[in-house]
């Protein structure tokens, strides 16, 4: 039986791409209490977008928890400063403490630009003024001193933690900055988070169409960065999640227009890069480009035979399904499972059209019963995501990227060939031929046929390459589904 | 092609802009800027930078883990399951399974009760667990839910939906923990009573066997206890075996819903109270299970200290012996010998090094005493969460070993990393620090070697699976820090002399 069947609210949330219909698909939903989802807190969604703000402080106003684990965002370890609150702070309140704690954590930096108060929970729930306290510890410090009010209940994802975020960074960090005339040839990337050196592959490509970064959000959002993004002739918005609302509001407000691109796969990042020629009038630039797709194709190649027709699962945040089953499927992969942890009814349109199989499903906020379930049943041979699955698939016995990635950037054309090169080894792993000992008498065989037939230099993968994948030969056939 | 071929004789400086070097943490404050020396000591400050510790769900959940088919239901918002499951997945390397009641503003203004009535009802009919471990949060405890009432009304609903005899198989544990009245240490030592108390209910036949509640520890930690007692023929139960549950072999196919294999039992867990003495290692994680069963049943309960290096170790084993009746075995006298032996070998490179150790309370206490052991000079030993006891049991331990060192070392009794990161600022000098991975940083900072040990380890493999505890456990860890010691190239005087 499908876990489905017991929890009859989940029905709407899932699909295949056959069935796919836009508008009935249940998204945006809150999550069903008793389920082990991936979504996080607000919090959680506010420290994705603001942990790379440089030169401020960070300080979260709840107990040592928040602050302990916020600290470490994609990975990386950021300093933080908290409150900490004990019991005596939720029963008399922790303004005096937050108004003291402002004031110490300037006095020890007192380089820093600014204080970015973050609401927890217990906060919210205990009422706390933060606002007030902010206000006045602005003026007191002549120094931006930033509540965001991004109390862990307070949304039904993370999702609204990045428009908090984005909110946050237009009043106190953009429209603070100088107004002036449109910098020439300047653009700012919104939802970009520099992973691995993403952010130098994109910046590369735009300079050799003569652009400048003057801001990617968050990736290099410093003070001055943001100062100056007001300024700037365009904004793309590379994740649609975390920076399509900052993009309308700078049209709002400044009149930067904006357009939606992604540099993942090889037509995406070429379309974009076109469009944003367009944009600045330098179509001349287009031919460079057409010779640099046509460069990314041959250094590919190699890998192309080991991906062709191999399955791929994708379980990613909200925004990056569309862009990166385009990706896959430019490598000949084939997209069985395409799911988002908080996924807006825009994003799974998306999806719905990059996506080219019939069979694909689609699943919103899976719970970890769902995904090891539609897993099974899917049986991919790769499966991307973030870290927090990789364990379960891994003791399923699929081979597992993680996104955003570990090692190398993967945007821009550079960044596709990593995706390239990763993905196929990662299928082609050795460890997912040894989950099961080999019988010694196929061994003998084998090997003295091999060693027979080959000197050590031969590449043992083209053998793999007519058969089945590492991913599918471990995982039992179906269960019957419904 | 000869530019690329040519190795780079000089390094451009000229033309470089600032954001082209590839520098991960830039200061906000520049070096030369002094530090209000007042606000170093966390006691003088509201702000709390960089804590070494967390709230106490974590160590409630991280004991829950350790249960047999057992699920953690967290009375809270989604972040307190997630990025507690993100630490876990990153520390084990293993799926964690945590189920969320998902607090939304709905939650925040009507209380709880639907979250939990429905949420126990939804993880029963899809994952069907033995036993759920309800923690609750800061949310929850401000709200004032009623967590007894509703785990009745959650049970009535099981009841009805799934029918009476499938309802009493799940165990629920109710684990009061609301984050702002502890560290993740208080968290698992809660987690021990409350499964105590709820499960181990009733003494009927007592047996031999031996209770052991290890704390905050690996499962490598774990596997080393299980070892000790093997070889001494002891029988025992392990509260909260993280062993196999939080390090689970690789053998698909699996079947669903994944758990892991394992944990300590339903069953075992209320045979507990049969038991002839309990041993908590951790006396601040753990203790208070063991408390339990002795103001209880009379259990003979041996809280602490931790088996670290070879006088704990020592301690330990000899109280498992006189419990049990059993006599030390002639193979754990030569773990013992090939432990003396190693430091015996190493003593030149350990001699006199300065040595800064950080950690939970039970864990940081361990390390000290074993570097003492080492005839290392330790000059700072700070406990993330503070306790009652601790600054006294670190000047116990300094007192014994006061004819090393003429300095007394800095005891750091809570505060956070910060704090000790300007303290060890201000040494002379300093060779080696010991403790988890948030003190990567000060590590860099101060360009000395880091020994990884103690929670959390999440930046290096494998340190989950390496006993710090018992002979072989000490043995491995004094390899570690002797080979950091030789890694690292010291100035003056001989380390590379082996």
């Amino acid at each position: 039986m499908l876990s489905l069947d017991a929890l009859p609210e989940r029905q709407g949330h899932v699909t295949s791409k056959a069935h796919f219909v836009p508008e009935q698909f249940q998204c945006e939903r809150a999550t069903l209490p008793g389920v082990i989802s991936s979504r996080a807190c607000v919090l959680y969604g506010a420290r994705w977008v603001l942990a790379p703000v440089r030169e401020v402080l960070h300080l979260i106003h709840g107990p040592v928890g928040c602050a302990y684990y916020s600290s470490q965002v994609r990975g990386k370890n950021y300093p933080v400063y908290s409150t900490a609150l004990k019991e005596e702070d939720v029963v008399f309140g922790g303004q005096q403490k937050l108004r003291r704690a402002i004031g110490e954590a300037l006095r020890l930096q007192p380089a820093a630009r600014g204080v970015l108060v973050y609401t927890t929970c217990a906060a919210g729930l205990i009422g706390e003024d933060v606002e007030t306290v902010c206000r006045e510890a602005s003026l007191q410090f002549g120094r931006p001193v930033v509540p965001v009010n991004c109390p862990g209940f307070g949304g039904k994802s993370q999702g609204t933690g990045h428009d908090v975020a984005a909110r946050v960074l237009l009043e106190h960090f953009i429209a603070r900055g100088p107004a002036g005339p449109v910098l020439e040839n300047t653009l700012n990337i919104l939802g970009e988070f520099d992973v691995q050196g993403d952010l130098q592959e994109i910046e590369q490509l735009l300079s050799e169409l003569g652009l400048n970064v003057l801001c990617a959000v968050s990736g290099r959002a410093a003070v001055e960065n943001l100062a100056l993004a007001r300024r700037a002739a365009l904004n793309i918005v590379h994740c649609r999640r975390t920076g399509e609302l900052l993009a309308r509001l700078l049209e709002e407000r400044y009149g930067i227009s904006y357009l939606k691109g992604s540099f993942f796969g090889i037509a995406e990042t070429a379309k974009t890069l076109k469009a944003v020629g367009r944009f600045f009038n330098r179509e001349d630039a287009c031919g460079h480009i057409e010779e640099k797709v046509a460069e990314t194709w041959r250094r590919v190649a190699p890998y192309l035979p080991q991906l062709a027709g191999k399955r791929v699962a994708m379980f990613f945040g909200a925004s990056r399904i569309g862009s990166m089953a385009r990706a896959f499927q430019e490598l000949g992969m084939e997209i069985v499972f395409a799911g988002a942890q908080c996924g807006s009814r825009e994003d799974y349109r998306e999806a719905g059209r990059c996506i080219a199989g019939g069979d694909t499903l689609l699943v919103d906020d899976a719970s970890v019963q769902e995904l090891g379930e539609f897993l099974r049943r899917c049986r991919p041979h790769l499966m991307v995501g973030g870290t927090r699955e990789k364990f379960l698939a891994h003791k399923l016995g699929i081979p597992y990227l993680v996104f955003p990635q570990q090692n190398t950037p993967y945007a821009g054309f550079n960044g596709f060939v990593n995706l390239a090169r990763e993905a196929a080894a990662t299928i082609n792993a050795p460890v997912w031929q040894m989950l099961r000992p080999a019988r010694p008498p196929d061994l003998v065989i084998l090997s003295a046929r091999r060693w027979a037939g080959a000197g050590p230099g031969r590449r043992p993968s083209s053998s793999l390459s007519g058969r089945e994948g590492p991913g599918a030969a471990c995982i039992p056939p179906d269960p019957p589904f419904g | 092609m000869s530019v690329k071929e040519s190795p780079v004789k000089e390094i451009p400086v000229e033309g470089i802009t600032y954001d082209q070097i590839k520098i991960e943490k830039i200061p906000a404050t520049p070096a030369y800027i002094p530090r209000d020396a007042r606000l170093i000591p966390a006691e003088n400050r509201a702000v709390v930078i960089n804590p070494g510790y967390t709230c106490m769900p974590l160590g409630a959940m991280l004991a829950v883990l350790g249960v047999r088919r057992a699920i953690p239901f967290v009375q809270g918002a989604q972040g307190c399951t997630t990025y507690v499951r993100y630490t876990f997945c990153r520390i084990f390397k293993e799926p964690a399974a945590i189920a969320t009641a998902s607090f939304h503003e709905d939650a925040a203004v009507f209380g709880g009760r639907r979250n939990v009535v429905e949420g126990i009802r939804n993880l029963v009919v899809r994952y069907w667990p033995e036993v759920i471990g309800v923690v609750t949060t800061c949310s929850s405890e401000i709200i004032g839910d009623d967590m007894v009432s509703f785990l009745k009304m959650a049970r009535k609903r099981l009841r009805d939906e799934i029918g009476a005899e499938k309802e009493e198989a799940v165990a629920i544990v109710l684990i009061n923990t609301p984050s702002f009245a502890g560290s993740h240490v208080e968290g698992y030592n809660r987690a021990a009573r409350a499964f105590l108390e709820t499960l181990a209910t009733r003494r009927t036949r007592p047996n031999k066997k031996i209770n052991i509640i290890p704390g905050l520890v690996y499962p490598g930690d774990i596997r080393e206890i299980k070892h000790l007692l093997q070889e001494m023929e002891i029988v025992g139960t392990v509260l909260f075996d993280i062993a196999d549950t939080l390090d689970a072999p690789l053998h698909p196919p699996q079947s669903l819903p994944y758990y892991p294999p394992g944990g300590t039992t339903l069953e075992e867990i209320r045979e507990m109270a049969n038991a002839a003495a309990t041993f908590a290692l951790q006396p601040e994680a753990g203790g208070a299970g063991a408390r339990f069963l002795e103001r209880r049943f009379g259990l003979p309960a041996v809280v602490g200290p931790m088996p670290v290096g070879v006088a704990a170790t020592d301690a330990f084993v000899q109280a498992l012996a006189r419990f049990t009746g059993r006599g030390v075995p002639q193979s754990l006298l030569d773990e013992r010998g090939r432990l003396v032996d190693a430091m015996a070998d190493t003593f030149h490179h350990t001699m006199m090094k300065r040595v800064a150790v950080f950690g939970d309370p039970d864990t940081a206490l361990g390390l000290t005493r074993f570097v003492c052991e080492l005839g290392m000079t330790p000059v700072a030993v700070a406990a993330g969460t503070p306790t009652r006891t601790f600054g006294r049991a670190a000047q116990a331990i300094f007192a014994e070993y006061q004819h090393l060192f003429l300095d007394q070392p800095k005891i750091f009794n809570g505060g956070d990393l910060f704090e000790f990161e300007e303290y060890l600022k201000t040494l002379k000098r300093l060779d080696l620090i010991i403790g988890h991975s948030k003190g990567k940083d000060i590590a860099g900072e101060l360009d000395v070697p880091l020994v990884r040990a103690g929670f959390p380890v999440y930046d290096r493999f494998g340190y989950q699976k390496k006993p710090i505890v018992g002979y072989r456990g000490a043995e491995l860890l004094l390899y570690d820090i002797v080979n950091a010691i030789l890694d690292y190239r010291y100035p003056d005087d001989r380390t590379q002399q082996l």
